[in-house]
């Protein structure tokens, strides 16, 4: 039977071009920083999960293998998952299933990702598609999303100036985090007059390309009570994929992501969460892109099905608002380093500690949801974390 | 409780991955009397460079049935970690059935080729140890070098000889072909083939071949409703060290016993030697085969040479390794491998492995190697009860 398992520490980092880091310093880095944060020592750690999405942006192949020694895992377990975006959450959740199996105790997950090594991210993004059906159109993440942007505000009525808005929140809330890579303070009209990478995704719809790691350490309950009065569980996971072929998705439609909501669901049904509008507190929702965070926040049901739009209208995800969302910036403000967007888990943890510093939200945060996506634009992971 | 496996003496060269891994899956699922449906997760595992594809596995998910499935695992390890994570899932949730996967299309990379080579020197830390593999005069020879290194320092420690590294590749060549025509390199052949860069030489390194394996886990109760008589995962243990050239200690297999450790101490095994009937280990190079036996405890640390003479990890010995002819016997379908040796101890505990049955096989042992440069193994044991 599966058992419970606690967030122990987080390890952060500035997001940046760390041009002058190499991988393995990095991961160095946020590794110390999470066992100074649990007060832990390396030799405490009984194995260690990485996350890194594509090997090719800082072009080493196995590239955890060559930070096996910064990561607190010489002689240890370690193993390496890669989900493109989602790496973000479902290598925590492969390392709640380390400590949940009943295999370890300890377990420290480190995210990184180096994109600042190659000319352009994008012609990397080409080299993940089928090579006889889809790569040849040249295909690239603004592209594809650009698809699902169109299907998306189509299908829900939602306008360019509502995923504007977004923007506008998410870079102003990382003006007051430290680790932000690109805090702006901005309009709407700003966001609107930027330019268009692909129609309807404009230039601040994005995130940036960056560099940067996140680790975080899970514990057994026997081990989280002895470090901890407090201690802060992983009270739901849940993982969906459709189809890799976004022609062959059931729905035909790629407005709606019904792996999403299957993930959610997963999640919340673990957690016990039956109206996640009311019992969850904050969410750090995976926002790459603006509309992204809409179509997140209707799957995760932090608003109804089409209402992403009235959400942010309203104010409702806004930092003071009741149901905060990406109070840390989100990618959009943060940077966003592939698998690193683990930052959004840590940011929840820190909420719910109240360690979150200037982005911390004025009420009490009990529990706390984020989700990462990514697969072959099709693969959602969500993990819910809380109190008891 | 399913097994499908899809090896280099199958035409693959008109398959795609996504075919390979789907008649993998398909095979598996017969075996075990399961429909598609049944699944629960899935999980695979592959190498971005050696597949020619950024986040190569995202891509595998339908050939095995993940499709809005609750559990989706993509890993950038060795197939056998694969199984390492199906089994967490399934101890996490045990009425899931997992699928876990793992494919190598070499043929599509020109084998014979520069590309491992490239590959190898690619995946060294950047300042220092790759510009220095960089340097090696042929490159063709890099992967041949580092492995001499770790050969020479091994029979130095060891007093292996060579031509008892040859043994073990003759007897896994031999293993192979299954009792059928005798057309295998002996000892004397293999002492005489190629040295690519002494001691290693052409005949006592595997071939890199094609290959996909699926296999299907559930827990005790689900697979007890279930038409195949289950084989069950007593103990896993997996681990990594430095790769780092400057540091690596080379002749040594520590990772493997220290994966062997953990995974013994699930199983409860105290004396391997003893307790285990048949054992799968990597043997990319011959004398790395050697390297896992004395890591996993399988003869004394200064026994070794003296287990080879007296062929006691021949088919016929007192602790059959590799029977089924191993990597240098059927092909090494690099990252896949490590799942296909699982399946070949199934096969033994099974009494399904026609023509190279161990009798009274009930408890087997499965290890793979990451291979060089990376300093990493994994380690399963498998049992009838």
């Amino acid at each position: 039977m599966a058992g419970r398992v606690a967030l122990v520490g987080v390890g952060m980092q500035k997001f940046d071009f760390r041009k002058t880091d190499t991988v393995e310093e990095m991961v160095f880095d946020v590794a110390r920083n999470a066992l100074e944060n649990a007060r832990l020592h390396k030799e405490d750690i009984d194995s260690v999960v990485f996350g890194s999405a594509v090997d090719a942006f800082c072009g080493i192949n196995n590239s955890d293998k060559s930070a096996i020694d910064a990561s607190t895992g010489l002689w240890k377990p370690t193993m390496r998952n890669s989900t493109s975006g989602s790496t973000a959450v479902s290598t925590p959740i492969l390392g709640y299933s380390h400590v949940a199996s009943g295999l370890h105790d300890l377990v420290m997950v480190i995210c990184f990702e180096k994109m600042s090594e190659n000319t352009g991210a994008q012609a990397v993004f080409n080299t993940v598609y089928d090579e006889a059906f889809v790569r040849p159109l040249g295909l690239n993440v603004p592209i594809q999303c650009s698809l699902e942007a169109r299907a998306y505000l189509h299908r829900y009525g939602v306008t360019e100036r509502q995923m504007a808005k977004v923007s506008v929140k998410n870079r102003g809330n990382a003006l007051s985090n430290p680790y932000a890579q690109l805090p702006m303070k901005l309009t709407v009209d700003d966001v609107l007059a930027s330019p268009y990478l692909s129609w309807p995704v404009k230039l601040l719809d994005t995130s940036p390309v960056t560099d940067g790691a996140r680790a975080v350490i899970l514990a057994s309950e026997r081990v989280a009570r002895e470090l901890t009065d407090d201690p802060v569980w992983i009270r739901g996971v849940g993982r969906g994929a459709d189809s890799v072929w976004f022609m062959g998705r059931k729905n035909s439609d790629l407005g709606r992501l019904d792996y999403a909501y299957l993930a959610a669901k997963q999640a919340y049904d673990m957690a016990g969460i039956r109206n996640p509008v009311t019992e969850i507190d904050y969410a750090e929702v995976y926002d790459p892109f603006t509309y992204k965070e809409m179509q997140h926040c209707e799957a995760l049901g932090l608003c109804p099905e089409g209402g992403a739009g009235r959400m942010i209208d309203d104010g409702i995800s806004h930092k003071d608002g009741p149901l905060p969302v990406n109070a840390s910036g989100g990618l959009q403000g943060e940077g966003n380093p592939i698998g690193a967007g683990m930052s959004r888990l840590c940011w929840c943890y820190l909420q719910i500690k109240g360690e979150a510093g200037a982005c911390q939200v004025p009420k009490e945060v009990n529990n706390a949801v984020c989700n990462a996506w990514g697969g072959m634009y099709q693969y959602n992971a969500v993990m819910v974390i809380g109190r008891d | 409780m399913g097994v499908g496996v899809i090896e280099a003496s199958e035409n693959t060269t008109e398959m795609s991955h996504k075919d390979l891994l789907f008649h993998a899956t398909r095979r598996a699922l017969d075996d075990a009397g399961l429909e598609r449906k049944d699944i629960g997760g899935a999980i695979t595992a592959t190498f971005d460079f050696l597949e020619g594809r950024s986040l190569s596995n995202q891509y595998t998910l339908d050939s095995i049935g993940g499709v809005m499935k609750p559990c989706d695992l993509r890993l950038g390890e060795d197939g056998l970690y694969s199984l390492f994570a199906g089994y967490m899932e399934v101890m996490v949730d045990p009425s899931q059935v997992t699928v876990v996967a793992s494919v190598q299309k070499a043929s599509e990379r020109d084998p014979a080729g520069l590309g491992y080579q490239k590959l190898i020197a690619a995946t060294m830390e950047p300042i220092y140890s790759r510009p220095v593999c960089s340097s090696v005069p042929d490159l063709g020879s890099l992967e041949a070098v580092l492995a001499a290194m770790d050969a020479r320092a091994y029979m130095e420690r060891s007093g292996v000889t060579e031509a008892q590294v040859a043994r073990v590749a003759a007897t896994n060549l031999h293993n192979a072909e299954h009792g059928g025509k005798k057309s295998a390199p002996g000892i004397e052949d293999i002492l005489s083939s190629d040295v690519l860069s002494w001691p290693i030489r052409r005949l006592a390194v595997a071939r890199e071949s094609d290959g996909a394996c699926t296999l299907i886990l559930a827990s005790e109760k689900r697979a007890r409703r279930l038409k195949q008589e289950p084989v069950f995962v007593k103990g896993v243990g997996w681990c990594s060290g430095n790769s780092h050239l400057p540091s690596r200690e080379q002749g040594t297999a520590k990772e493997t016993k220290w994966a062997a450790r953990a995974a013994y101490d699930m199983a409860g095994i105290r004396r391997p030697e003893q307790e285990i009937d048949l054992a799968e280990v990597s043997d990319w190079y011959a004398h790395r085969q050697l390297m896992h036996c004395e890591a996993l405890g399988l003869c004394g640390p200064n026994d070794v040479g003296a287990s080879v003479d007296l062929g006691i990890f021949e088919r016929s010995g007192r602790l059959p390794v590799n029977p089924s002819g191993g990597l240098l016997g059927r092909g090494n379908a690099i990252g896949t491998s490590g799942l296909i040796r699982v399946a070949q101890v199934v096969r033994q505990i099974r009494r399904q492995a026609n023509g190279y049955q161990i009798p009274g096989a009930e408890v087997g042992l499965a290890h793979s190697w990451g291979g060089i440069p990376t300093v990493t193994a994994g380690v399963a044991i498998l049992s009838k009860w």
